[in-house]
């Protein structure tokens, strides 16, 4: 088998994992190849829009596991492959050098034992580091169920480590992934975060979700990704669309992945981590899932209409978060701007908010932008929701939140 | 008659210039470079006599207003000698204020095109690609709109520290040199680098990074507007693995 063969096979088998961001560490190293950038830098984007960033393969596709979701499933008689450390080590330093790519991420099946397979990662890590002396960015996945020894040492090597949570539940995981257990998963992030700090896993860990696999509802994802932030301090959950790549009659049979389910959970993520909401506040049991017309923020904000509108020079930071078209930035810039004068509708746009969005939540100087005899619920719902659908088509482009 | 003021292109006279309008209370209505400057009836151009032992440092605001202005001067806008004029104007008042008071036209053209040039110069630390030379050099060509070559560099001095490495921008001939531990910028006009030949392994490292890039999309969420959004189609010729796409969009 080729380089080229081996390489298309094992970077075919890690293309599901969502993550490629390459930022939050800091490292400083003196020599050797490479930096790592805080922001993160894209290299390319792949015909499916996602960032590149990182050299994305495993190491193996060879797997003991046979989790019903995965293309690399020991009962898929697909071709397998392995790579040896040096070969790792010669693509990512040649990629590197033309700086195709910011870093690795080496992911892997899991071979012989969970041990075995994690022993190997380092093996490739560490020559990389060591003996070709790269000092750019490396995620690497950590293996459940290997001892914390190997967990140490890896941890050491790398700047993001993950595991995978894959589903919200733990009947889901039962019912998809026999033989993963999520006690497993969450022990590694519980390690990781416990032992933190600038020379262990200095870029934090992250994990993942399938969405749309099983029956379970964005109401259970939310949940699940709320405890894990807050348990273990990730920095970041991905969701990844499910995509049927085996048929098990225990998976539903879908023709197109749900992309827009996935994009507003990442808006949803987005409010949990920056905009101060709880997921209790924009799910419940009777609305267990995301109004896929409208975006959780002016959902939220329709069903709270009584506490808007706004008023722009007197509103709290977190009240002005709150309204639809106000990021952090333009919510920053909004305080700092009204301590030296009385901010108008047109000094808005400036600043950097959203008008199209904003308007219908905002006062300026208790003015509303038009009578405010409009201001209620249906005629605000109409307008957002037409105003989504002329640029629907940029809708679909909901992985502008990857990078 | 209208007034123009000439500098000669450098940042540090750019700066000089301004700072004298400034102590002069000259209101200027255009400043230009000198190459610049094409003469007609009704402009009158004038040199002022500029102190010769000007420090940027002299002025008497802080290190990120300069940086902003820095940037702003890397630009390719037509009026970005008087924007930075303004900005300064009252940058010496309101002190590193300035930055909330984007109300203000100056604060506001300022900032936009600084966040300009920073966003180009983040883009192609992605998107620059280097090829080997038979002699270990590594060679990259890009085009980009606004003067990011000396951004550029200061990001792969130190990411390539222990490489030979050359970038050119083709659009304004010009080349930026690394030779450990500096780099040097020089106009194309002063080398001649046609005489390397890209190195025999070259293809075959070309080759593995085109099979990766076409398997890591994922078919069932193929999106090119979305790719094309946060790749812009400018940058292709210089991509290798966009460079196929463009040739053959562009051939029809």
């Amino acid at each position: 088998m080729t380089l080229e063969e081996k390489l298309v096979i094992l970077a075919d088998g890690a293309k599901y994992d969502a993550s490629c961001s390459s930022s939050g560490s800091k490292r400083r190293d003196s020599n050797g190849l490479g930096s790592v950038a805080y922001s993160g830098i894209c290299h390319s984007f792949a015909s499916d829009g996602r960032c590149i960033s990182l050299l994305k393969i495993l190491m193996t596709n060879c797997c003991i596991f046979d989790c019903k979701y995965c293309l690399n499933r020991k009962s898929n008689n697909i071709k397998r492959a392995i790579f040896t450390p040096e070969e790792i080590c010669t693509i990512t330093m040649n990629f590197y050098r033309r700086n195709y790519i910011e870093g690795l991420f080496l992911s892997s099946g899991i071979i012989k034992s969970p041990d075995y397979t994690m022993e190997l990662l380092i093996k490739t890590i560490k020559m990389l580091r060591y003996k070709y002396h790269f000092h750019g960015y490396i995620h690497c996945k950590a293996i459940p169920g290997a001892s914390n020894q190997l967990l140490k040492e890896l941890g050491c090597l790398v700047d993001r480590l993950s595991a995978n949570i894959e589903l919200p539940t733990a009947n889901g995981l039962k019912l998809l992934a026999p033989n993963k257990e999520e006690n497993k998963v969450t022990k590694i992030m519980s390690y990781v975060k416990e032992n933190r700090n600038a020379s262990f896993v200095p870029a934090g860990q992250s994990t993942q979700m399938i969405v749309g696999a099983t029956k379970e509802t964005d109401l259970d994802i939310m949940n699940k990704s709320e405890s894990l932030y807050k348990s273990y301090d990730l920095k970041r959950v991905f969701y990844s669309a499910y995509i049927p790549v085996n048929k098990d009659k225990l998976l539903p049979a879908l023709t197109t992945p749900p992309l827009l389910r996935e994009h507003r959970l990442y808006q949803a993520d987005w409010l949990l981590r920056f905009y101060g909401f709880k997921t209790k506040d924009l799910l419940d049991e009777d609305n267990p899932n995301f109004n896929i017309l409208m975006d959780p923020k002016a959902n939220w904000a329709l069903r709270h209409l009584d506490e808007f509108p706004k008023e722009i020079n007197e509103a709290t930071y977190y009240d002005l978060l709150k309204v639809p078209g106000i990021g952090i930035k333009s919510a920053q810039r909004i305080i700092a701007c009204r301590q030296n004068f009385k901010i108008t509708f047109n000094d808005l746009k400036k600043i950097g908010v959203v008008i199209k969005r904003a308007k219908y939540f905002i006062t300026c100087n208790h003015q509303y932008f038009i009578n405010s005899n409009y201001f209620h619920k249906s005629f605000i719902e109409t307008n957002l929701i037409l105003e989504d659908s002329i640029k629907d088509e940029s809708l679909k482009e909901q992985l502008s939140l990857f990078s | 008659m209208k007034n123009i003021y000439l500098y000669d292109d450098s940042f540090s006279s750019l700066l000089n210039l301004i700072n004298k309008l400034l102590e002069l209370k000259i209101i200027p209505l255009d400043i230009k470079t000198k190459k610049d400057f094409t003469p007609t009836l009704l402009d009158e151009p004038i040199t002022l006599e500029l102190n010769k032992s000007f420090n940027i440092q002299s002025i008497n605001v802080s290190k990120k207003i300069i940086k902003t202005v820095y940037y702003v001067y890397l630009s390719t806008d037509p009026k970005k000698e008087l924007i930075i004029y303004y900005f300064l104007l009252n940058a010496l008042k309101y002190q590193d204020k300035i930055f909330y008071m984007r109300t203000l036209k100056c604060v506001n053209s300022t900032l936009k095109l600084a966040k300009r040039i920073s966003n180009e110069c983040h883009k192609l630390k992605g998107f620059l690609r280097f090829k080997e030379m038979n002699n270990h050099v590594l060679y990259a060509e890009a085009s980009p709109t606004n003067n990011v070559l000396e951004l550029l560099s200061n990001h792969f001095a130190k990411r390539l520290k222990n490489e030979i490495w050359i970038i050119k921008d083709v659009g304004r001939n010009m080349y930026s040199i690394y030779y450990k531990p500096k780099y040097y910028i020089v106009s194309g006009q002063n080398i001649n680098i046609q005489k390397f030949n890209i190195s025999c392994d070259e293809e075959n490292i070309e080759k593995l990074w085109l099979s990766f890039f076409k398997t890591i999309g994922i078919e069932a969420r193929k999106n090119s507007r979305c790719q094309m959004n946060f790749m812009p189609k400018k940058y292709w010729p210089y991509i290798i693995e966009m460079e196929r796409v463009y040739e053959k969009s562009n051939n029809g």
